[in-house]
């Protein structure tokens, strides 16, 4: 077990040693404390990292002569998701940091620069290691577009509409709840965080992907603040305004509602995952958030959460 | 037959009543897709950005009732305009659940939570209707 410390003070050579599920409590160990803007802001100039350092020769070497064609289809159709998301994020976020304190805008101005480097390593990735061909991060992003399932598209879609709702007014409280609610609960907190353990636990166990495993691993690192500044937001917009936990609930009723469809199966048994296993992750990554920073939610939703599919293993 | 005309409304009608051709896909899926449908009630307003025309589907108790062509949607629930270009790349074959995700077809009016918890349902009447021999 590495220290907490180490995970928020390595350098990208050190990021390849750390173990995911480490890397996925430091994103929880502050959930109670709930850093302010600054020290988040800060913490970005400490650890960000140059995507452009990354070496994927090995990467293809592994995904070419020793991952078998079920272990890259499983693999592309669960990280296609999140080549997609990182670009959407990264061109959704600009209208949420139009409203808020300075603090916040100062702060999600290093979210933005993050999601733009994520959808880099997504595209150096998907270029070099996948060899999906393309002159542009668009080419590329639209020869990965096939493999993207239900699980991000309704998420992402959702997001993008509420970018367009929140552009109306930036400084809507409830439009900027709702928007924080599908962003930095259900995407960053739920699906990225399954995606990350998914993917990463895998690479670990099997010794394949260097390259990834050490991206990937710093793009977790990096959503340990995305997460922490979402659900304080969260939290001071509901102390503030106790009706916005109204908001909150009827986003997760419809993120919820659409939980469920996935028109493909994809065979996440060879990254070494069960459908449960899947769900059971999906919940609790869902219910970590919610219990620490004490976001209660109304009965009929956690009835939906105990019916969260696996959809991200195809239903 | 032309898109964005009385016939080819009519034809958009009963195309998306009949629903999807059901392959390829999960049978969970279509579940999801007859579970979003069942007594679905409203009414979607599509338009063309540049011509200002607009197709109106009226969905009563999950059946598609009526289709009427107009340039004025102020009675639909919800109100989604895309460019010419837009509608030329759906026909063409574009994945409409892409369409969505990069917000080519824009939701003017209307409550984008209730709208999002029927998408997939949205998506493949988009998909079938895009797909209508013009």
């Amino acid at each position: 077990m590495t220290s907490l410390s180490d995970v928020a003070d390595s350098d990208l050579r050190g990021i390849r040693d750390l173990d995911i599920d480490d890397v996925l409590a430091y994103v929880h160990r502050d959930l109670k404390r709930l850093p302010g803007y600054t020290e988040l802001y800060k913490r970005y100039l400490r650890q960000r990292w140059d995507v452009y350092e990354l070496d994927f020769s090995q990467d293809v070497v592994d995904w070419r002569e020793r991952m078998t064609q079920e272990e890259r289809d499983a693999f592309v159709g669960i990280s296609a998701g999140f080549h997609h998301g990182e670009r959407q994020v990264e061109v959704e976020l600009p209208v949420f940091m139009l409203g808020g304190s300075e603090e916040s805008k100062i702060y999600m101005s290093s979210q933005i620069e993050d999601e733009a480097r994520h959808t880099v390593f997504f595209d150096r990735f998907y270029r070099e290691v996948v060899g999906m061909p393309g002159d542009s991060v668009q080419d590329v992003l639209d020869a990965s577009f096939e493999h993207v399932s239900e699980t991000f598209v309704g998420p992402f879609g959702l997001l993008a509409y509420q970018a367009d709702e929140l552009r109306k007014d930036p400084e809507d409280p409830a439009a900027r709840v709702r928007y924080g609610t599908t962003y930095f609960l259900w995407i960053e907190g739920v699906l990225a965080l399954s995606v990350m353990k998914i993917t990463l636990t895998y690479c670990r166990e099997r010794g394949f992907l260097p390259g990834y495993y050490t991206g990937f691993t710093a793009t977790c690192r990096d959503e340990a603040r995305h997460v922490q500044f979402g659900m304080r937001f969260l939290r001071d917009s509901v102390q503030e305004d106790p009706r916005l936990l109204l908001q909150i609930h009827e986003t997760l009723r419809t993120i919820l509602a659409i939980n469920g469809a996935a028109s493909r199966r994809l065979a996440l048994e060879s990254l070494g995952w069960t459908p449960e296993e899947v769900r059971r992750l999906m919940i609790r990554q869902l219910h970590m958030k919610l219990t620490d920073v004490g976001i209660a939610i109304p009965p009929d939703i956690q009835d939906m959460v105990a019916r969260i599919e696996p959809e991200l293993a195809g239903g | 037959m032309r898109s964005f005309t009385p016939e080819w409304a009519q034809a958009a009608r009963a195309a998306v009543d009949a629903g999807p051709t059901r392959d390829g896909k999960l049978p969970s899926y279509w579940n999801w897709i007859d579970r979003a449908r069942a007594g679905y009630t409203a009414v979607w307003a599509l338009g063309v950005r540049e011509s200002g025309v607009y197709l109106v589907l009226t969905w009563k108790d999950g059946t598609c009732a009526a289709a009427e062509l107009t340039s004025d949607p102020s009675a639909a629930d919800y109100v989604l305009v895309a460019s010419q270009a837009t509608w030329d790349e759906l026909r063409a074959g574009a994945d409409p659940g892409r369409v969505v995700m990069y917000r080519q077809l824009r939701l003017e009016r209307g409550d984008v939570l209730t709208f999002f918890r029927v998408i997939y349902f949205f998506i493949e009447s988009l998909a079938t209707l895009s797909r209508l021999e013009t």
